[in-house]
């Protein structure tokens, strides 16, 4: 018996696929959801143990999961499996992908930290003087950014200035401001840089995920399906016309390959996985910029200081505590004259402690230096925006396959000078402050993780009004195949210094609802 | 002492059998109530004697007793590294033992001992000239001897903290026992028929 035709495919279930599926499905378009993993049960699936009960005393099982930083012997079961699915790399240049494999994807896990894009990003190429700007502006995703910013309960402090952008926040409490923190703003705010506070989506019930604030109102409307643990292998296209019209897809435990049909395809895999897709199914790739300018954020670089009246374990009421967060402060203005473009956000977190590294000592010493500085401690980081290059990309490796007899992906990323400049002012810029408020140093590290950490890659499809030059128009449609939407966060041009969520969501409910009038007017 | 009443063993077992009705299933609790590393003694088997030795010694210098809490030696640090140790990539395996074979060897030179048999101020001639610092704990040392200290101090200072010996020592203080969390269960492993 023929199966059914749906009106949409939607491969990946996290933020941007439960995105596209809740908008199309609220405008009456029958979804077809396929996620490569099974559903978790957050509630059921996470027991409290001590190290000591777990195999390996708290270290992960040696040599699982090397790319995952990230990961503990706790929380080594949430990644995937990188013998299951591996990718390659250069040694000398290493790539953390860092993956799940879930229905809710990597929105079951995420940081929560939400801040619009702004024209400093969108607009780049004219503040940088080089390299792409994006087909949109600020303007354009303003509306989206609203919308998603009511579902996801983002709260916020409004500070007016254009480049990081106010949205529509639920009041936020931060209390009162430690004396050290209300020291470090105003010696910033002294320099020139705007110092706000952390926005962060608050979501419901403790979660913010695709699984609790989109799919369920999608399921609602009765027109959507969704299948776990179907590994979609390629995206199947029409002789005649060209058009995309279904895919095959793999099941997860038998192996057993199967087809589905569809008017339209929306791929939602995640930059690296959709990217991957559409290589493997030799589609969307006419400009020959597919997998390319491969971006995520430069994290690590981290100056620790000690603050002299907060220390032996005696902290005065009211000195520490809290978090000062700096949006991007450099190059705002053109013609700066530093040695990078773009810029960072930082994060001064007050209270902390300091690492057994940061001393020549052991032992009995050692836990002395512990104790004097222990809630004595600021501890500057920072979110670095990667400039985006041609040369950083992923390509297919055909000698090597997944589990599934899946090509795997070749990932071939260096940092430049730019990277290396930037995470020097940074550090510079943090110490200069530190020592201005009276603090002495304990560390000062200017060095950041390879590619990939920041679990923000992006950049792999990007959209542009050129064909020749990108692979998605700025509706995040393919150029190449009309009714094909990438909707992830392959679609950037820039990745900014902000996290990534908010941005996609946006770009993705943008993209939707541009596809459901399309297809209304029956013009997809 | 009178003597026991000569009874058949198997008798005894019968009446008892009558005497009595089995007791409940504890509701909720594993019938396996028993911890693997409270009832059995490691052995370990990766390092050689001398390496392992020296291990101890480092371990009881880098994470002694504090403060009435138990040091790496009470919480069985040197075994369950050899275990671990013995579980990982080459390149660490490599680290530990040319680092240990490293510490007999300047020991041999300078007092003509094992490292092991080191008193304090011996042993911290050799330590102290290979610790540096380390700023950023996601990349150790380049120079092998600073690298093999790095790792063996964070992992020792890891392990014991991790134990159960300091956190039941911590209870008994009166303090909240250490490093609990939240642990992921596998979800839907794939079937292999």
């Amino acid at each position: 018996m023929p199966k059914q035709e749906f009106d949409v495919l939607i491969i990946g279930s996290g933020h941007s696929g439960g995105m596209a599926a809740s908008v199309l499905t609220q405008k009456g378009i029958s979804c077809l959801m396929l996620d490569a993993g099974p559903e978790v049960d957050l509630t059921k699936n996470r027991v409290s143990k001590a190290p000591w009960d777990l195999p390996y005393r708290g270290f992960n099982k040696p040599g699982r999961l090397p790319h995952v930083v990230q990961a503990n012997e706790f929380n080594a079961n949430q990644w995937v499996d990188e013998k299951e699915i591996p990718y390659t790399h250069d040694p000398a240049n290493p790539y953390n992908w860092v993956r799940v494999r879930f229905v809710g994807g990597r929105s079951l896990f995420w940081g929560r930290q939400s801040f619009r894009l702004s024209d400093w990003e969108f607009n780049a190429a004219e503040i940088d003087g080089t390299g792409d700007s994006w087909p949109i502006r600020h303007a354009d995703l303003d509306p989206f950014y609203s919308k998603t910013e009511a579902i996801f309960r983002v709260s916020g402090r409004k500070e007016g200035k254009a480049h990081f952008p106010d949205g529509n926040f639920l009041d936020a409490d931060y209390g009162p401001d430690s004396t050290t923190v209300k020291k470090i703003t105003d010696i910033a705010t002294a320099r020139g840089f705007l110092v706000s506070k952390i926005r962060a989506s608050n979501g419901r019930n403790g979660q913010a995920s695709s699984v609790n604030l989109l799919l369920p109102d999608a399921l609602a409307t009765g027109k959507l399906q969704i299948v776990p643990n179907a590994i979609v292998r390629q995206i199947t296209v029409d002789k005649n016309t060209g058009l995309a019209n279904g895919a095959y897809f793999v099941d997860r435990h038998s192996r057993e390959e199967l087809h589905v049909k569809a008017r339209v395809v929306v791929l939602a895999a995640g930059t690296l996985e959709s990217t991957r897709l559409l290589l493997n199914s030799g589609l969307a790739n006419s400009s020959g910029v597919l997998g390319h300018y491969l971006i995520d954020q430069l994290y690590g670089v981290q100056v620790v200081a000690s603050v002299p009246e907060a220390r032996g374990g005696n902290v005065p009421e009211g000195m520490m505590g809290g978090t000062a967060l700096l949006p991007r402060f450099r190059n705002l203005k053109k013609g700066e004259g530093r040695n990078f473009i773009k810029g960072y956000g930082m994060m001064i977190a007050s209270g902390g402690g300091a690492s057994p590294g940061f001393f020549r000592e052991y032992g009995e010493e050692l836990q002395k230096k512990l104790d004097l500085h222990a809630g004595a401690c600021m501890t500057a980081s920072i979110y670095g925006e990667r400039v985006p290059r041609f040369e950083n990309h992923a390509r297919i490796n055909k000698n090597v396959t997944d589990a599934w007899g899946i090509p795997v992906l070749h990932i071939d990323v260096k940092d430049s000078a730019n990277e290396y400049n930037m995470a020097k002012d940074a550090a510079d810029t943090a110490e200069e402050m530190m020592k201005a408020a009276g603090w002495d140093i304990l560390s000062k590290t200017d060095k950041f993780h390879p590619p990939g950490y920041s679990i923000h890659e992006v950049g792999s499809c990007r959209m542009g009004d050129n064909p020749k030059t990108s692979v998605l128009n700025k509706w995040n449609q393919c150029h190449d195949v009309k009714n094909m939407f990438v909707v992830d966060g392959g679609c950037f041009v820039t990745c900014g210094w902000q996290n990534t969520t908010l941005t996609m969501l946006a770009l993705a409910m943008r993209a939707s609802e541009y596809l459901a009038d399309q297809m209304k007017a029956r013009a997809i | 002492m009178a003597a026991a009443p000569a009874v058949p063993a198997a008798l005894v077992l019968e009446q008892a059998t009558q005497a009595q009705t089995p007791a409940a299933r504890p509701a909720g609790q594993p019938i396996a109530n028993g911890k693997r590393d409270a009832v059995g003694e490691p052995v370990a088997h990766f390092f050689t004697a001398p390496q392992l030795a020296a291990l101890r010694r480092l371990s009881d210098l880098l994470m002694p007793p504090m403060k009435g809490e138990p040091g790496a030696l009470d919480a069985g640090v040197p075994e369950f590294l050899d275990f671990l140790i013995g579980q990982s990539p080459a390149d660490r395996k490599q680290l530990y033992r040319s680092g240990l074979d490293m510490l007999n060897a300047h020991a041999a030179k300078q007092f003509g001992k094992p490292f092991a048999e080191l008193d304090a101020k011996q042993a911290d001639a050799i330590v102290r000239p290979l610790l540096v610092l380390v700023p950023w704990s996601f990349e150790l040392p380049k120079e092998p001897g600073a690298r093999f200290l790095a790792a063996a101090h964070d992992d020792i200072r890891t392990a014991t903290r991790n134990s159960r010996e300091v956190s039941a020592a911590a209870v008994a203080a009166g303090r909240r026992p250490l490093g609990a969390q939240l642990y992921f269960l596998p979800v839907d492993p794939i079937y292999k028929g």
